[in-house]
C-alpha cells in the first residue's frame, strides 16, 4: 500500500518536473518562432492578401478588387513587363550559373597545382569574394565608364571600338554578369578544388591500371564524383541569382529600356518608386511561387541523379 | 631486351618534355588569369590615391603620378562617412547579437530539449528559408511605417533577428556533443543557461565563430532591406557608397578618386576580419560545400 502511494507520488512529481522542463525547453525556441511568425509568416500571408486589393500608398484607404491585379499581370498591360523580367532574370541566372560552375571548374583545373606559387594565385583569384558587392559595384561603374573607363581604354589600344557598357541595352546585362562573375568564379573554383581533393586516389590508380587516359579519367571519374558539389553549387547559385538586386541597382538601375530589369527590381520599382503596393505584391507572390517550384524541382532532381561516394 | 628498354627510355623522355611544357603553359595562363582577376582591386586602390586631374586624363595612368591620401579624409569630410560607419556598426551589432542569441537558444531547444510538437516546429523554422525578404518586404514596410519604424535602427534590425540556417547548423553541432557532458553538468545542478553557455557554446566554438563571421559579413554588406527601410537615415555604408555619386554634385566621373577611396574604406573592415579568421572562413565554406 505504502510503496504504491509513494510510487504514484513520485510518478506525479516526475510528470510535473517533466512538464516544467519541457515548458522551459519550449521557451528556448519561442523567441525564434515568434520573430519568424511576425516577420516572415505573417508578411507572406499579407502579401498574398494585398495582391487582391488596390493598395496605393498615395491613397488613404484601399478596397478589395478581386483578381484585377492578376489580370493586369497575366492578361493586361503588365504582362509584357513580367515576361521581360522573367526573360532577363532567366538569362542572368544562366549566366551566373555558367560562370560559377563552368568557369569555377575550369579554374579549378587550371589552378590545381599544390605549390606555394599556386596557393598564392588561388588566394588572389578568391579575393574578389571578399570585396563586398557595394564596393565592387562602384569600382566596376568606374571601370565600365564610357569615356574615362579603363576597359574602353584597353579596347581602344588594341584597336577596337568603345563599348557603352551600361548604356547599351544589348550589353548592359553582360556588364552586370561580368561584375557578378568576377566575384563568383573564385568561389566556384575553391568549392570544386576542395571537392576534387577529397576524391580518393584509388579510383584514378585503378583506372590507370585499366589503361584509361587522362581525359577518360576526367570524364568518367572526376565529373561524376563531383556531382554532389555541382548540384550544391547549382541549387545555391540558382536560388541566389533569382534574387539579384544590388548589382543591377547600382550599375544600371534596371535600364536601359528595362534590359536589366530583373524580377526583384520590378517588384522594388512598383513598390518603392510607384507606390503601387497592389501590383508589386502581385509580382512578389508570383515570384514566390516560382521560387517554390524551383526548390521543389531541385529537391526531386537531387534525390534522383546524384552520385554519392559512399 | 636492350631495345625494349631503350624505347621505354625515349618515350619517357618525350613524355617528361611534354609534361614540362604543359607545366610552363599552366603557369603562364594561371598568372595571366590571376592578373586579370586582380586588376579591378588594383584599380580601386590606385584610383583612390590619384588627383582629380589624373583621374580625368583620357589616357589613364597605371601608376599614380602623385599620391593623394587626402582623398580618404575628403570622403569623411564631404560625405559623412564617419556617421555611415557608426550606423553600420550599430546595425551589424544588433543583427549579429540577436541572430546568434535566438540561434543558440533555439538550437538548444531543438537538439537537447524535449517538448511536444518539436519536429513540426523545427520544420516551420526551416520553412522560413523558402520565404526571402524580397517577397515579404512590402507588408513589412507597411507594418513598420505604421509602427513608426522607418528610418530607425530597430527597423533595420528587426527583420534580421532570426536565421533558420544558423539554427539548423547549430542544432547539428549541438547534437554531436556527447550526452554524458550534459548529464554530468545537470547532476552538478547546472541549469539550462549554464549547460548552453558553459558546456555547449565552448565545445562548439568553431561553428559559433563561423556563424558569427558569416552573420557579421552579411549584416555589414546588407543592401536590399536598408535601401527599403532607411534610404536616408540612418544611412549605412552600402547605401552611402551607392549614393556617393549623387552626394558629389555633378558628374560622377569627376570624383571617382574619392568614390574609390570610399569603396576601399567600406571593404577594409571585412577584409581585415577575413585575414584574421581565414581558418574559420575556409572551414565554413567547406562545411557548406559538403551539405
Amino acid at each position: 500500500m505504502d510503496a504504491d502511494v509513494i510510487k504514484q507520488k513520485n510518478k506525479r512529481k516526475k510528470n510535473h518536473t517533466y512538464a516544467i522542463s519541457s515548458a522551459k525547453d519550449f521557451t528556448c525556441v519561442l523567441p525564434a518562432l515568434v520573430l519568424l511568425a511576425v516577420f516572415t509568416y505573417y508578411p507572406i500571408v499579407e502579401v498574398i492578401r494585398i495582391s487582391f486589393t488596390d493598395w496605393n500608398l498615395i491613397n488613404d484607404s484601399y478596397q478589395y478588387v478581386g483578381l484585377k491585379n492578376w489580370k493586369w499581370l497575366f492578361a493586361g498591360s503588365g504582362t509584357k513587363y513580367l515576361l521581360n523580367s522573367l526573360k532577363v532574370t532567366a538569362l542572368y541566372s544562366l549566366g551566373e550559373i555558367a560562370i560559377t560552375l563552368g568557369g569555377g571548374l575550369l579554374f579549378a583545373l587550371l589552378f590545381n597545382r599544390i605549390t606555394k606559387t599556386f596557393s598564392v594565385l588561388r588566394a588572389v583569384v578568391f579575393m574578389p569574394r571578399y570585396v563586398a558587392m557595394s564596393s565592387a559595384a562602384v569600382v566596376f561603374l568606374w571601370i565600365f565608364n564610357k569615356d574615362n573607363g579603363i576597359l574602353n581604354y584597353f579596347l581602344q589600344t588594341i584597336g577596337l571600338n568603345k563599348v557603352d557598357w551600361l548604356g547599351n541595352k544589348n550589353v548592359a546585362l553582360i556588364s552586370v554578369l561580368i561584375l557578378t562573375g568576377w566575384r563568383a568564379i573564385g568561389y566556384g573554383m575553391m568549392i570544386y578544388l576542395s571537392a576534387m581533393l577529397s576524391i580518393s586516389k584509388d579510383y584514378y590508380e585503378a583506372a590507370a591500371l585499366d589503361g584509361a587516359n587522362s581525359s577518360q579519367r576526367f570524364w568518367k571519374i572526376t565529373i561524376p564524383m563531383l556531382s554532389p558539389t555541382t548540384l550544391f553549387l547549382l541549387v545555391t547559385t540558382f536560388l541566389s541569382s533569382m534574387k539579384v538586386f544590388q548589382s543591377v541597382d547600382i550599375l544600371t538601375g534596371g535600364g536601359p529600356y528595362r534590359s536589366t530589369e530583373v524580377i526583384v527590381y520590378m517588384i522594388y520599382k512598383y513598390a518603392m518608386q510607384d507606390f503601387r503596393m497592389d501590383r508589386a505584391s502581385t509580382v512578389a507572390v508570383m515570384f514566390f511561387f516560382i521560387l517554390l517550384v524551383v526548390t521543389a524541382l531541385t529537391m526531386k532532381v537531387s534525390k534522383k541523379s546524384v552520385n554519392y561516394d559512399s | 631486351m636492350r631495345t625494349m628498354s631503350n624505347l621505354d627510355y625515349s618515350s619517357n623522355e618525350s613524355a617528361i618534355l611534354r609534361k614540362k611544357i604543359a607545366k610552363v603553359l599552366q603557369y603562364i595562363v594561371a598568372i595571366i588569369v590571376t592578373i586579370i582577376i586582380a586588376f579591378p582591386i588594383y584599380w580601386m586602390l590606385v584610383s583612390s590615391v590619384k588627383s582629380q586631374e589624373e583621374i580625368l586624363l583620357t589616357i589613364p595612368t597605371l601608376w599614380p603620378k602623385e599620391w593623394h591620401f587626402e582623398n580618404y579624409v575628403n570622403v569623411f569630410k564631404r560625405a559623412n562617412f564617419g556617421k555611415y560607419y557608426i550606423n553600420t556598426i550599430i546595425m551589424t551589432a544588433g543583427i549579429l547579437i540577436s541572430e546568434i542569441m535566438t540561434g543558440i537558444l533555439a538550437a538548444y531547444g531543438f537538439s537537447i530539449g524535449k517538448f511536444k510538437g518539436q519536429n513540426i516546429l523545427f520544420l516551420i523554422i526551416l520553412g522560413a528559408l523558402m520565404i526571402p525578404i524580397q517577397v515579404t518586404f512590402i507588408p513589412i514596410y507597411i507594418m513598420f511605417a505604421d509602427w513608426g519604424l522607418t528610418n530607425t535602427f530597430l527597423g533595420l534590425i528587426l527583420p534580421n533577428t532570426v536565421s533558420p540556417y544558423y539554427i539548423f547548423m547549430l542544432r547539428q553541432t549541438f547534437l554531436s556533443v556527447d550526452n554524458s557532458y550534459i548529464e554530468a553538468a545537470r547532476v552538478d545542478g547546472m541549469g539550462r543557461l549554464g549547460v548552453i553557455f558553459k558546456i555547449l557554446v565552448p565545445m562548439c566554438k568553431s561553428t559559433i565563430v563561423t556563424i558569427t563571421l558569416v552573420s557579421f559579413t552579411s549584416g555589414w554588406n546588407s543592401y536590399f532591406w536598408p535601401k527599403i527601410i532607411a534610404k536616408d537615415e540612418p544611412r549605412v555604408l552600402t547605401i552611402g557608397l551607392a549614393h556617393l555619386k549623387n552626394t558629389f554634385a555633378g558628374q560622377a566621373t569627376m570624383n571617382n578618386h574619392e568614390i574609390m577611396a570610399g569603396a576601399v574604406m567600406a571593404v577594409l573592415p571585412v577584409i581585415i576580419l577575413f585575414f584574421i579568421f581565414q581558418k574559420y572562413m575556409l572551414t565554413g565554406y567547406s562545411k557548406a560545400a559538403m551539405k
